[in-house]
């Protein structure tokens, strides 16, 4: 491994109209790091975000993943990678198709690449989609899901939904995973399930964290270096204990 | 001991489509299949003609399933790519005599190969649009059948088409007589089937799902959605070709009339009525519809009326097609074991 952050945001700007959503932000994480990202409301985070996993397009900057110029690479073009992954603030799963299936669409694009060699004909093909079941039920088993496995995705509660847009995220054993507010909307319980998750994937697994959170105790315990976002701009920068001291902070956070 | 039990007893779930994933069942589907094997020893020869018609139709909608039941794009496209591939086959015929398999097989290409200058401008709008876009292809598909006459004949159309033959080396069969046209759409209808089962059941046909799910997060897990899409709005454009063919070849005929919204809407009914993103239920909306529409002919007048208030209701009772029908009644016979 080498010192270069795993991915390292330059500049960023995103302009709507006259609105400049995202004003030249610099960002980086480094390998191994959960990094946190907070921000009052309209602040900028998921633009950000949007910009940086290719769902927008920025209006000037660049983001090097990995030391790659991506700048400007649609979701899909980052996403067919497997390097780095994002979640939705509104949860999504497809909801008519059980646990497992679930998984095993989000890894499959990694393990069949192309569109004619996805028809799954002979031995090899089916060797394939085994070993991608097999690691789903895996990560079915850490996520905690075993019991609910068969059921469809789309009538599980929302913190179980969380569980398994994370559990997919796993499949293509990423470097980077962008969450945006992946503690949103779930009770306490499960609060606790995802934040041991997350933990797990980054010890065990080794993957890389930028997480868009609003709950202050969470980014607190994951996170060793947190970024505010106000107004677009990058407002602060430091461990979370410098985060929470902050004057400038406090004021953005109360409106001052 | 709980997961284990656990285990046998979902293990439908395995398939692609969890809730509705009951498509086949082997010793089910194997009596239909010796029933349709053995139908022309007891059925006379107008209800086999109605069956012909069902199962012609059953390709469109086979095509029309992939689209719209598995990767979840409306089309009313496939009344075009059927009339151009009635017309595909029924031009090889006519001007160059050339065999069935032929035929069939470039009304197939044909129609495929056509599909993808329409798709790829069609694909790019929204769904509203792209329904609104692919009716506007029936109506051209039916403007320059009736105008283009030094190719088409207008709406004089083109008859005489051969029935099918087949010609390997120096021997040569044709297919005359209902009876023989019975099997040969049933082996092509049963082929067709299996096509559709080993797309929909292969890794490709679990991200056409996703596809039809959640497009967005489909790319976000790296589906490179848009040629999913026009890929598969290819191959439902082929098998709308391959019934035009069969059609043409079966009624020996073609007008502009092959290119009508009729057909469309048909095909549309069938799968939503049988049950979208099912295979079985396509073959029971197919078989249900074309024999429905044959059986109310004894009173002509009332006949679409009653069609239409058995399509209210069932929109009403049954608004995701007899599919879940279907698999209520798997569950209760595995209930009861």
């Amino acid at each position: 491994m080498n010192g270069l952050p795993i991915l390292d945001i330059s500049g960023l700007c995103k302009s709507y109209g006259a609105v400049r959503a995202v004003d030249g932000v610099d960002l980086h994480v480094d390998r191994g790091e959960i990094c946190g990202l907070i921000g009052p409301n309209g602040s900028g985070k998921s633009t950000f975000f949007d910009c940086v996993t290719g769902l927008a397009r920025p209006s000037a900057g660049a983001v090097k993943l990995d030391g790659q110029d991506i700048t400007g690479w649609s979701l899909n073009d980052i996403a067919r990678e497997g390097r780095m992954l994002r979640s939705f603030q509104k949860t999504v799963v497809f909801s008519a198709l059980d646990i497992e299936e679930n998984l095993v669409i989000a890894g499959q694009m990694f393990t069949f690449p192309g569109i004619l060699s996805t028809f799954g004909i002979g031995a090899a093909a089916r060797n394939r989609v085994a070993a991608l079941r097999e690691r789903a039920r895996e990560l079915i088993k850490i996520a905690g899901l075993w019991d609910v496995r068969f059921q469809p995705a789309g009538k599980l509660s929302g913190g179980q939904q969380k569980l398994i847009q994370f559990a997919s995220m796993l499949m293509p054993e990423p470097k980077l995973i962008l969450l945006d507010e992946p503690m949103a909307g779930i009770n306490p319980k499960l609060i606790e399930r995802v934040v041991d998750s997350i933990r797990l994937a980054n010890t065990s697994f080794g993957v890389s964290f930028l997480i868009i959170e609003h709950n202050i105790d969470v980014v607190t315990s994951l996170c060793k270096r947190v970024v505010v976002l106000d107004q677009g701009r990058k407002l602060a920068e430091g461990t979370p204990d410098e985060i929470v001291q902050n004057q400038a902070v406090r004021e953005a956070y109360l409106g001052g | 001991m709980t997961e284990i039990v656990r285990d046998q007893t979902m293990a439908p779930a395995e398939l692609p489509v969890a809730e509705t994933g009951r498509d086949f069942r082997v010793p089910f589907g194997l009596v239909l299949v010796a029933l349709a094997c053995v139908a022309p020893l007891f059925l006379g020869n107008y209800p086999l003609h109605a069956i012909i018609i069902a199962l012609i139709f059953l390709l469109p909608a086979h095509g029309l399933n992939l689209l719209l039941g598995y990767t979840g794009l409306l089309s009313l496209a496939q009344a075009a790519f059927f009339g151009i591939g009635a017309y595909t086959s029924a031009l090889l015929a006519v001007h160059f005599g050339t065999p069935f398999y032929l035929n069939f097989l470039a009304a197939g290409v044909v129609t495929g190969a056509v599909a993808l200058p329409l798709g790829i401008p069609a694909l790019r709008l929204r769904a509203t649009s792209f329904v609104m876009c692919t009716l506007g292809f029936v109506i051209i598909g039916q403007a320059i059948a009736k105008n283009w006459i030094s190719l088409t004949r207008g709406d004089m159309g083109l008859a005489a088409i051969p029935k099918p033959y087949f010609a390997l080396g120096p021997a040569s069969f044709t297919v005359s007589g209902t009876v023989g046209f019975y099997y040969l759409v049933l082996a092509i209808a049963a082929l067709a089937t299996l096509a559709v089962y080993l797309i929909v059941r292969s890794p490709a046909g679990r991200n056409m799902i996703a596809i039809r799910e959640n497009e967005t997060l489909a790319e976000s897990v790296g589906i490179p959605t848009w040629y999913y899409k026009l890929v598969v709005f290819m191959i439902s454009a082929a098998f709308a070709g391959f019934g035009g063919s069969l059609y043409a070849h079966y009624l020996t005929v073609v007008s502009p009339l092959t290119f009508q919204m009729y057909y469309s809407t048909t095909m549309l009914i069938i799968v939503l009525g049988g049950g979208a993103g099912t295979i079985s239920g396509v073959i029971f909306g197919s078989l249900l519809f074309v024999g429905l529409t044959e059986a109310l002919r004894v009173a002509p007048e009332l006949r679409m009326i009653a069609y239409g208030f058995f399509l209210l209701g069932l929109v009403f009772w049954f608004p995701s097609g007899f599919a879940p029908l279907i698999g209520r009644f798997w569950s209760f016979l595995e209930k009861r074991k």
